[in-house]
Protein backbone atom coordinates (compact mmCIF):
# COMPACT_ATOMS: atom_id res chain seq x y z
CA UNK A 1 0.00 0.00 0.00
CA UNK A 2 1.30 3.45 -0.94
CA UNK A 3 0.45 5.62 2.07
CA UNK A 4 1.10 8.85 0.14
CA UNK A 5 -1.58 7.97 -2.41
CA UNK A 6 -4.04 7.42 0.39
CA UNK A 7 -3.22 10.61 2.29
CA UNK A 8 -4.56 12.95 -0.39
CA UNK A 9 -8.18 11.70 -0.39
CA UNK A 10 -7.98 11.38 3.40
CA UNK A 11 -6.95 15.04 3.75
CA UNK A 12 -9.68 16.10 1.34
CA UNK A 13 -12.24 14.08 3.29
CA UNK A 14 -11.18 15.77 6.54
CA UNK A 15 -11.47 19.23 4.98
CA UNK A 16 -14.70 18.22 3.28
CA UNK A 17 -16.12 16.99 6.59
CA UNK A 18 -15.43 20.38 8.15
CA UNK A 19 -17.00 22.14 5.18
CA UNK A 20 -20.19 20.06 5.13
CA UNK A 21 -20.55 20.44 8.91
CA UNK A 22 -20.66 24.21 8.53
CA UNK A 23 -22.77 24.14 5.36
CA UNK A 24 -25.24 21.63 6.78
CA UNK A 25 -25.79 23.44 10.06
CA UNK A 26 -25.90 26.99 8.67
CA UNK A 27 -28.19 26.26 5.74
CA UNK A 28 -30.22 23.73 7.69
CA UNK A 29 -31.09 26.30 10.33
CA UNK A 30 -31.59 29.00 7.68
CA UNK A 31 -34.13 26.93 5.77
CA UNK A 32 -35.80 26.02 9.04
CA UNK A 33 -36.18 29.74 9.75
CA UNK A 34 -37.50 30.42 6.26
CA UNK A 35 -39.98 27.56 6.67
CA UNK A 36 -41.25 28.98 9.97
CA UNK A 37 -41.54 32.50 8.53
CA UNK A 38 -43.43 31.37 5.43
CA UNK A 39 -45.76 29.07 7.34
CA UNK A 40 -46.55 31.94 9.71
CA UNK A 41 -47.47 34.23 6.82
CA UNK A 42 -49.62 31.48 5.32
CA UNK A 43 -51.47 31.31 8.63
CA UNK A 44 -51.93 35.08 8.85
CA UNK A 45 -49.19 35.54 11.46
CA UNK A 46 -45.99 37.56 11.34
CA UNK A 47 -43.80 34.73 12.50
CA UNK A 48 -40.34 34.71 14.05
CA UNK A 49 -37.32 36.23 12.28
CA UNK A 50 -35.49 33.94 9.88
CA UNK A 51 -32.50 33.69 12.24
CA UNK A 52 -34.73 32.46 15.08
CA UNK A 53 -33.46 28.83 14.82
CA UNK A 54 -29.91 30.10 15.50
CA UNK A 55 -31.23 31.89 18.59
CA UNK A 56 -33.10 28.75 19.62
CA UNK A 57 -29.88 26.71 19.46
CA UNK A 58 -28.04 29.35 21.46
CA UNK A 59 -30.82 29.36 24.05
CA UNK A 60 -30.81 25.56 24.29
CA UNK A 61 -27.07 25.55 24.91
CA UNK A 62 -27.66 27.74 27.96
CA UNK A 63 -30.44 25.58 29.40
CA UNK A 64 -29.85 22.74 31.82
CA UNK A 65 -29.21 19.32 30.35
CA UNK A 66 -31.57 17.31 32.58
CA UNK A 67 -31.22 13.53 32.56
CA UNK A 68 -34.27 11.71 33.96
CA UNK A 69 -33.63 9.18 36.71
CA UNK A 70 -35.20 6.44 34.54
CA UNK A 71 -32.85 7.14 31.62
CA UNK A 72 -29.74 5.20 30.63
CA UNK A 73 -27.32 8.16 30.75
CA UNK A 74 -24.67 7.12 28.25
CA UNK A 75 -27.21 6.20 25.53
CA UNK A 76 -29.36 9.22 26.40
CA UNK A 77 -26.36 11.52 25.86
CA UNK A 78 -24.86 9.69 22.89
CA UNK A 79 -27.98 9.34 20.73
CA UNK A 80 -28.39 13.03 19.79
CA UNK A 81 -24.79 13.52 18.73
CA UNK A 82 -24.72 10.25 16.77
CA UNK A 83 -27.85 11.29 14.88
CA UNK A 84 -26.40 14.69 14.02
CA UNK A 85 -23.03 13.32 12.93
CA UNK A 86 -24.59 10.62 10.72
CA UNK A 87 -26.86 13.21 9.08
CA UNK A 88 -23.92 15.48 8.28
CA UNK A 89 -21.93 12.59 6.74
CA UNK A 90 -24.70 12.19 4.14
CA UNK A 91 -23.80 15.60 2.70
CA UNK A 92 -20.42 14.21 1.61
CA UNK A 93 -22.18 11.95 -0.90
CA UNK A 94 -24.71 14.43 -2.34
CA UNK A 95 -23.89 16.96 -5.08
CA UNK A 96 -24.12 20.39 -3.46
CA UNK A 97 -24.17 23.79 -5.14
CA UNK A 98 -23.82 22.37 -8.63
CA UNK A 99 -20.55 20.58 -7.78
CA UNK A 100 -19.80 16.89 -7.76
CA UNK A 101 -20.11 15.22 -4.33
CA UNK A 102 -17.03 15.53 -2.15
CA UNK A 103 -16.89 11.74 -1.95
CA UNK A 104 -16.93 11.36 -5.74
CA UNK A 105 -13.10 11.55 -5.95
CA UNK A 106 -13.15 7.78 -5.59
CA UNK A 107 -15.67 4.93 -5.33
CA UNK A 108 -16.52 6.05 -1.81
CA UNK A 109 -20.30 5.94 -1.66
CA UNK A 110 -23.41 5.78 -3.78
CA UNK A 111 -27.15 6.32 -3.50
CA UNK A 112 -27.70 3.04 -1.65
CA UNK A 113 -25.32 4.25 1.05
CA UNK A 114 -27.30 7.52 1.29
CA UNK A 115 -30.47 5.46 1.69
CA UNK A 116 -28.94 3.56 4.60
CA UNK A 117 -27.45 6.66 6.21
CA UNK A 118 -30.86 8.39 6.12
CA UNK A 119 -32.10 5.75 8.57
CA UNK A 120 -29.50 6.57 11.22
CA UNK A 121 -30.86 9.95 12.43
CA UNK A 122 -34.35 8.49 12.92
CA UNK A 123 -32.83 5.44 14.59
CA UNK A 124 -30.84 7.70 16.92
CA UNK A 125 -34.07 9.43 17.94
CA UNK A 126 -35.73 6.05 18.50
CA UNK A 127 -32.83 4.85 20.66
CA UNK A 128 -32.86 8.15 22.54
CA UNK A 129 -36.59 7.79 23.09
CA UNK A 130 -36.25 4.25 24.43
CA UNK A 131 -33.29 5.28 26.59
CA UNK A 132 -35.35 8.07 28.18
CA UNK A 133 -37.45 5.57 30.11
CA UNK A 134 -40.71 7.52 29.92
CA UNK A 135 -44.03 6.13 28.62
CA UNK A 136 -44.48 9.10 26.29
CA UNK A 137 -41.02 8.71 24.80
CA UNK A 138 -41.47 4.98 24.31
CA UNK A 139 -44.75 5.51 22.48
CA UNK A 140 -43.09 8.19 20.35
CA UNK A 141 -40.15 5.90 19.60
CA UNK A 142 -42.49 3.07 18.57
CA UNK A 143 -44.39 5.44 16.29
CA UNK A 144 -41.14 6.64 14.75
CA UNK A 145 -40.13 3.03 14.03
CA UNK A 146 -43.50 2.34 12.44
CA UNK A 147 -43.21 5.50 10.32
CA UNK A 148 -39.70 4.53 9.20
CA UNK A 149 -40.87 1.06 8.19
CA UNK A 150 -43.77 2.61 6.30
CA UNK A 151 -41.95 5.21 4.17
CA UNK A 152 -38.91 3.10 3.23
CA UNK A 153 -40.93 1.10 0.68
CA UNK A 154 -41.99 3.99 -1.61
CA UNK A 155 -38.56 5.60 -1.16
CA UNK A 156 -36.89 2.42 -2.39
CA UNK A 157 -39.23 2.31 -5.40
CA UNK A 158 -38.16 5.84 -6.42
CA UNK A 159 -34.45 4.98 -6.11
CA UNK A 160 -34.83 1.74 -8.07
CA UNK A 161 -36.79 3.49 -10.83
CA UNK A 162 -34.04 6.07 -11.36
CA UNK A 163 -31.28 3.47 -11.29
CA UNK A 164 -33.18 1.16 -13.64
CA UNK A 165 -33.78 3.94 -16.17
CA UNK A 166 -30.05 4.63 -16.24
CA UNK A 167 -29.38 0.91 -16.57
CA UNK A 168 -31.68 0.74 -19.62
CA UNK A 169 -29.40 3.19 -21.41
CA UNK A 170 -26.91 0.34 -21.69
CA UNK A 171 -23.96 2.72 -21.87
CA UNK A 172 -20.76 0.98 -20.63
CA UNK A 173 -19.13 4.40 -20.04
CA UNK A 174 -21.90 5.43 -17.70
CA UNK A 175 -20.44 4.11 -14.47
CA UNK A 176 -22.53 2.78 -11.63
CA UNK A 177 -26.24 3.53 -12.03
CA UNK A 178 -26.46 4.18 -8.27
CA UNK A 179 -23.74 6.82 -8.33
CA UNK A 180 -25.10 10.29 -7.55
CA UNK A 181 -22.46 11.84 -9.80
CA UNK A 182 -23.75 9.70 -12.71
CA UNK A 183 -27.37 10.58 -11.93
CA UNK A 184 -26.48 14.30 -11.79
CA UNK A 185 -24.73 14.08 -15.17
CA UNK A 186 -27.69 12.22 -16.72
CA UNK A 187 -30.87 13.94 -15.51
CA UNK A 188 -33.89 11.65 -15.69
CA UNK A 189 -35.85 14.14 -17.80
CA UNK A 190 -33.11 14.11 -20.47
CA UNK A 191 -33.04 10.33 -20.88
CA UNK A 192 -36.78 9.63 -20.85
CA UNK A 193 -39.59 9.78 -23.35
CA UNK A 194 -43.13 11.06 -22.74
CA UNK A 195 -44.14 8.03 -20.65
CA UNK A 196 -40.95 8.42 -18.66
CA UNK A 197 -41.94 12.02 -17.89
CA UNK A 198 -45.26 10.78 -16.52
CA UNK A 199 -43.53 8.06 -14.53
CA UNK A 200 -40.88 10.32 -13.06
CA UNK A 201 -43.48 13.00 -12.37
CA UNK A 202 -45.38 10.45 -10.31
CA UNK A 203 -42.19 9.33 -8.56
CA UNK A 204 -41.25 12.94 -7.78
CA UNK A 205 -44.65 13.35 -6.16
CA UNK A 206 -44.03 10.18 -4.13
CA UNK A 207 -40.65 11.48 -2.95
CA UNK A 208 -42.19 14.85 -2.05
CA UNK A 209 -44.73 13.00 0.14
CA UNK A 210 -42.00 10.80 1.69
CA UNK A 211 -39.98 13.89 2.72
CA UNK A 212 -42.25 15.16 5.53
CA UNK A 213 -42.25 11.66 7.06
CA UNK A 214 -38.44 11.52 6.92
CA UNK A 215 -38.36 14.87 8.69
CA UNK A 216 -41.24 14.07 11.11
CA UNK A 217 -43.23 17.05 9.91
CA UNK A 218 -47.01 17.43 9.82
CA UNK A 219 -48.97 15.38 8.76
CA UNK A 220 -46.48 12.62 9.62
CA UNK A 221 -45.21 13.98 12.94
CA UNK A 222 -47.09 11.40 15.00
CA UNK A 223 -43.83 10.35 16.75
CA UNK A 224 -43.35 13.91 18.04
CA UNK A 225 -46.99 14.86 18.53
CA UNK A 226 -46.73 17.81 20.91
CA UNK A 227 -50.43 18.00 21.59
CA UNK A 228 -50.87 14.28 22.04
CA UNK A 229 -47.84 12.64 23.64
CA UNK A 230 -46.13 15.77 24.98
CA UNK A 231 -43.34 15.84 22.45
CA UNK A 232 -43.03 12.08 22.02
CA UNK A 233 -39.51 10.80 21.83
CA UNK A 234 -38.05 14.24 22.60
CA UNK A 235 -40.19 14.75 25.72
CA UNK A 236 -37.34 14.17 28.19
CA UNK A 237 -34.63 15.97 26.20
CA UNK A 238 -33.50 19.46 27.15
CA UNK A 239 -30.47 21.70 26.94
CA UNK A 240 -27.59 20.80 24.67
CA UNK A 241 -28.93 17.30 23.90
CA UNK A 242 -32.14 18.83 22.57
CA UNK A 243 -29.99 21.33 20.66
CA UNK A 244 -28.25 18.41 18.95
CA UNK A 245 -31.60 16.95 17.88
CA UNK A 246 -32.74 20.41 16.78
CA UNK A 247 -29.63 20.71 14.60
CA UNK A 248 -30.23 17.19 13.27
CA UNK A 249 -33.70 18.22 12.16
CA UNK A 250 -32.36 21.28 10.35
CA UNK A 251 -29.50 19.41 8.66
CA UNK A 252 -31.78 16.53 7.63
CA UNK A 253 -34.17 19.03 6.01
CA UNK A 254 -31.27 20.36 3.97
CA UNK A 255 -30.11 16.80 3.17
CA UNK A 256 -33.52 15.61 1.92
CA UNK A 257 -34.09 18.71 -0.17
CA UNK A 258 -30.57 18.45 -1.66
CA UNK A 259 -31.21 14.79 -2.45
CA UNK A 260 -34.42 15.59 -4.33
CA UNK A 261 -32.62 18.33 -6.25
CA UNK A 262 -29.74 15.94 -7.07
CA UNK A 263 -32.09 13.18 -8.26
CA UNK A 264 -34.60 15.22 -10.22
CA UNK A 265 -33.22 18.73 -10.82
CA UNK A 266 -29.41 18.54 -11.07
CA UNK A 267 -29.20 21.26 -13.73
CA UNK A 268 -26.77 24.19 -13.53
CA UNK A 269 -27.72 27.69 -14.62
CA UNK A 270 -24.16 28.71 -15.53
CA UNK A 271 -24.20 26.46 -18.62
CA UNK A 272 -27.39 28.13 -19.87
CA UNK A 273 -25.96 31.60 -19.26
CA UNK A 274 -22.58 30.71 -20.75
CA UNK A 275 -20.68 31.70 -17.62
CA UNK A 276 -17.31 30.43 -16.47
CA UNK A 277 -15.05 30.72 -13.45
CA UNK A 278 -16.17 32.52 -10.28
CA UNK A 279 -19.42 33.97 -11.75
CA UNK A 280 -20.43 30.46 -12.84
CA UNK A 281 -19.74 29.01 -9.40
CA UNK A 282 -21.67 31.85 -7.72
CA UNK A 283 -24.69 31.50 -10.02
CA UNK A 284 -24.72 27.69 -9.59
CA UNK A 285 -24.62 27.92 -5.80
CA UNK A 286 -27.43 30.48 -5.71
CA UNK A 287 -29.49 28.42 -8.18
CA UNK A 288 -28.94 25.30 -6.06
CA UNK A 289 -30.13 27.13 -2.92
CA UNK A 290 -33.20 28.40 -4.78
CA UNK A 291 -34.04 24.84 -5.85
CA UNK A 292 -33.57 23.58 -2.29
CA UNK A 293 -35.82 26.37 -1.03
CA UNK A 294 -38.55 25.43 -3.53
CA UNK A 295 -38.36 21.77 -2.50
CA UNK A 296 -38.64 22.73 1.18
CA UNK A 297 -41.53 25.06 0.36
CA UNK A 298 -43.60 22.46 -1.49
CA UNK A 299 -42.71 19.33 0.48
CA UNK A 300 -42.58 20.74 4.02
CA UNK A 301 -44.04 24.23 4.45
CA UNK A 302 -47.14 24.03 2.26
CA UNK A 303 -48.02 20.54 3.40
CA UNK A 304 -47.68 21.22 7.13
CA UNK A 305 -49.78 24.34 6.93
CA UNK A 306 -52.52 22.77 4.84
CA UNK A 307 -53.24 19.50 6.62
CA UNK A 308 -53.65 18.07 10.08
CA UNK A 309 -51.71 15.26 11.72
CA UNK A 310 -52.41 11.71 10.65
CA UNK A 311 -52.76 8.80 13.05
CA UNK A 312 -50.10 6.11 12.92
CA UNK A 313 -52.40 3.62 11.14
CA UNK A 314 -53.25 6.32 8.60
CA UNK A 315 -49.54 6.94 8.06
CA UNK A 316 -48.97 3.23 7.46
CA UNK A 317 -51.86 2.99 5.01
CA UNK A 318 -50.72 6.17 3.22
CA UNK A 319 -47.27 4.74 2.55
CA UNK A 320 -47.75 0.98 2.38
CA UNK A 321 -50.93 1.03 0.30
CA UNK A 322 -51.52 4.28 -1.56
CA UNK A 323 -48.02 5.59 -2.13
CA UNK A 324 -46.61 2.14 -2.86
CA UNK A 325 -49.28 1.58 -5.51
CA UNK A 326 -48.74 5.04 -6.98
CA UNK A 327 -44.98 4.49 -6.92
CA UNK A 328 -45.34 1.13 -8.67
CA UNK A 329 -47.47 2.77 -11.37
CA UNK A 330 -44.73 5.34 -11.84
CA UNK A 331 -42.13 2.57 -12.00
CA UNK A 332 -44.17 0.73 -14.65
CA UNK A 333 -44.35 3.88 -16.76
CA UNK A 334 -40.57 4.26 -16.46
CA UNK A 335 -39.91 0.61 -17.37
CA UNK A 336 -42.26 0.69 -20.35
CA UNK A 337 -41.12 4.14 -21.46
CA UNK A 338 -38.68 2.74 -24.02
CA UNK A 339 -41.16 0.33 -25.57
CA UNK A 340 -44.26 2.51 -25.44
CA UNK A 341 -42.51 5.60 -26.77
CA UNK A 342 -40.94 3.61 -29.63
CA UNK A 343 -44.34 2.04 -30.45
CA UNK A 344 -46.42 5.18 -30.40
CA UNK A 345 -43.97 7.80 -31.60
CA UNK A 346 -41.80 5.85 -34.06
CA UNK B 1 -8.19 0.71 -1.53
CA UNK B 2 -10.74 -0.74 0.89
CA UNK B 3 -13.56 0.18 -1.49
CA UNK B 4 -16.28 -2.43 -1.85
CA UNK B 5 -17.20 -2.34 -5.53
CA UNK B 6 -19.96 -4.48 -7.00
CA UNK B 7 -21.76 -4.33 -10.31
CA UNK B 8 -24.58 -2.39 -8.66
CA UNK B 9 -22.78 0.00 -6.36
CA UNK B 10 -19.75 0.91 -4.32
CA UNK B 11 -18.80 1.99 -0.83
CA UNK B 12 -15.63 2.71 1.09
CA UNK B 13 -16.28 2.13 4.81
CA UNK B 14 -12.89 3.55 5.86
CA UNK B 15 -13.65 6.94 4.29
CA UNK B 16 -17.06 6.99 5.98
CA UNK B 17 -15.59 6.08 9.36
CA UNK B 18 -12.87 8.71 8.93
CA UNK B 19 -15.41 11.41 8.09
CA UNK B 20 -17.64 10.19 10.95
CA UNK B 21 -14.76 10.55 13.42
CA UNK B 22 -13.85 14.03 12.17
CA UNK B 23 -17.44 15.27 12.27
CA UNK B 24 -17.98 13.60 15.66
CA UNK B 25 -15.02 15.55 17.06
CA UNK B 26 -16.36 18.81 15.61
CA UNK B 27 -19.85 18.22 17.00
CA UNK B 28 -18.47 17.07 20.35
CA UNK B 29 -16.55 20.34 20.64
CA UNK B 30 -19.68 22.25 19.62
CA UNK B 31 -21.73 20.35 22.19
CA UNK B 32 -19.19 21.06 24.89
CA UNK B 33 -20.10 24.77 24.63
CA UNK B 34 -23.49 23.81 26.04
CA UNK B 35 -24.40 23.68 29.70
CA UNK B 36 -23.54 20.20 31.01
CA UNK B 37 -24.83 20.63 34.52
CA UNK B 38 -28.21 20.61 36.18
CA UNK B 39 -29.28 20.95 39.79
CA UNK B 40 -30.83 17.71 40.98
CA UNK B 41 -33.50 19.33 43.06
CA UNK B 42 -37.21 18.93 43.31
CA UNK B 43 -38.88 16.81 40.68
CA UNK B 44 -36.62 17.78 37.79
CA UNK B 45 -35.38 14.26 37.15
CA UNK B 46 -38.84 12.71 37.25
CA UNK B 47 -40.32 11.81 33.87
CA UNK B 48 -43.02 14.08 32.49
CA UNK B 49 -46.44 12.46 32.76
CA UNK B 50 -48.68 15.51 32.11
CA UNK B 51 -49.64 15.65 35.79
CA UNK B 52 -50.80 12.02 35.89
CA UNK B 53 -49.76 9.99 38.94
CA UNK B 54 -46.63 7.89 38.54
CA UNK B 55 -47.39 4.21 39.04
CA UNK B 56 -44.99 1.32 39.43
CA UNK B 57 -42.93 0.66 36.32
CA UNK B 58 -44.72 -2.64 35.67
CA UNK B 59 -48.07 -0.82 35.60
CA UNK B 60 -46.77 1.88 33.25
CA UNK B 61 -45.02 -0.56 30.96
CA UNK B 62 -45.64 -0.03 27.24
CA UNK B 63 -45.76 -3.35 25.44
CA UNK B 64 -43.46 -3.69 22.46
CA UNK B 65 -46.39 -5.22 20.59
CA UNK B 66 -47.85 -1.68 20.43
CA UNK B 67 -45.25 -0.99 17.76
CA UNK B 68 -47.12 -2.87 15.08
CA UNK B 69 -50.62 -1.78 16.00
CA UNK B 70 -50.59 0.56 12.99
CA UNK B 71 -49.75 -2.32 10.65
CA UNK B 72 -52.25 -4.78 12.11
CA UNK B 73 -55.01 -2.15 11.94
CA UNK B 74 -54.32 -1.29 8.31
CA UNK B 75 -53.79 -4.89 7.21
CA UNK B 76 -56.66 -6.21 9.33
CA UNK B 77 -58.30 -7.74 6.26
CA UNK B 78 -55.14 -9.81 5.63
CA UNK B 79 -54.67 -10.86 9.24
CA UNK B 80 -58.33 -11.91 9.60
CA UNK B 81 -57.94 -14.35 6.73
CA UNK B 82 -54.54 -15.53 7.97
CA UNK B 83 -55.82 -16.08 11.54
CA UNK B 84 -58.69 -18.20 10.20
CA UNK B 85 -56.24 -20.27 8.17
CA UNK B 86 -54.01 -20.88 11.21
CA UNK B 87 -56.38 -23.31 12.92
CA UNK B 88 -53.61 -25.43 14.51
CA UNK B 89 -54.30 -28.48 12.32
CA UNK B 90 -51.02 -29.65 10.78
CA UNK B 91 -52.85 -31.40 7.95
CA UNK B 92 -54.24 -28.07 6.72
CA UNK B 93 -50.75 -26.54 6.79
CA UNK B 94 -49.36 -29.43 4.75
CA UNK B 95 -52.27 -29.06 2.31
CA UNK B 96 -51.35 -25.39 1.76
CA UNK B 97 -47.71 -26.36 1.36
CA UNK B 98 -48.64 -28.92 -1.32
CA UNK B 99 -50.93 -26.44 -3.12
CA UNK B 100 -48.26 -23.77 -3.25
CA UNK B 101 -45.50 -26.19 -4.29
CA UNK B 102 -47.76 -27.51 -7.04
CA UNK B 103 -48.53 -23.99 -8.26
CA UNK B 104 -44.83 -23.08 -8.34
CA UNK B 105 -43.95 -26.25 -10.23
CA UNK B 106 -46.71 -25.58 -12.74
CA UNK B 107 -45.50 -22.02 -13.23
CA UNK B 108 -41.96 -23.30 -13.61
CA UNK B 109 -42.99 -25.76 -16.28
CA UNK B 110 -45.10 -23.20 -18.15
CA UNK B 111 -42.44 -20.51 -18.12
Amino acid sequence: MNIIEYLEPAALIILGSLAVSIIGIVFGLLFKGIDRKLSAHMQGRIGPPIIQPFRDVRKLFVKENIIPHTAIPWIFNLAPIMGLVATITILLYIPLGGFQPIASMGPFGDLILVLYLLIIPSLAMVIGGFASGSPYTIVGAQREMATMIAYEFPLAIVIIAIAYRLYLLGDPQLGSVFSLATIAENPVWSISGPFGYIGFGILLLVLVVVTPAELSKIPFDSPEAETEIAGGLLAEYSGRNLAMFYLTDGVKTFVMASLIVALFFPYNLSILLGLQGIPAITVDIIFFLVKVFLVVLFSVTLVRVAVARLKIDQIVSTYWIYLTLIGLIGLIFVIWDQYLSAMLFA
Amino acid sequence: MFSIITESGFWNPIIWVLSFIVIFLIMYILRSFGNNKFKKQGEKTKVFLSGNPEYASDDMHIKSSNLYWGFTKVLDWVYTVLKRMHNGDVRDYILWFVIIMGTLLLLGVML
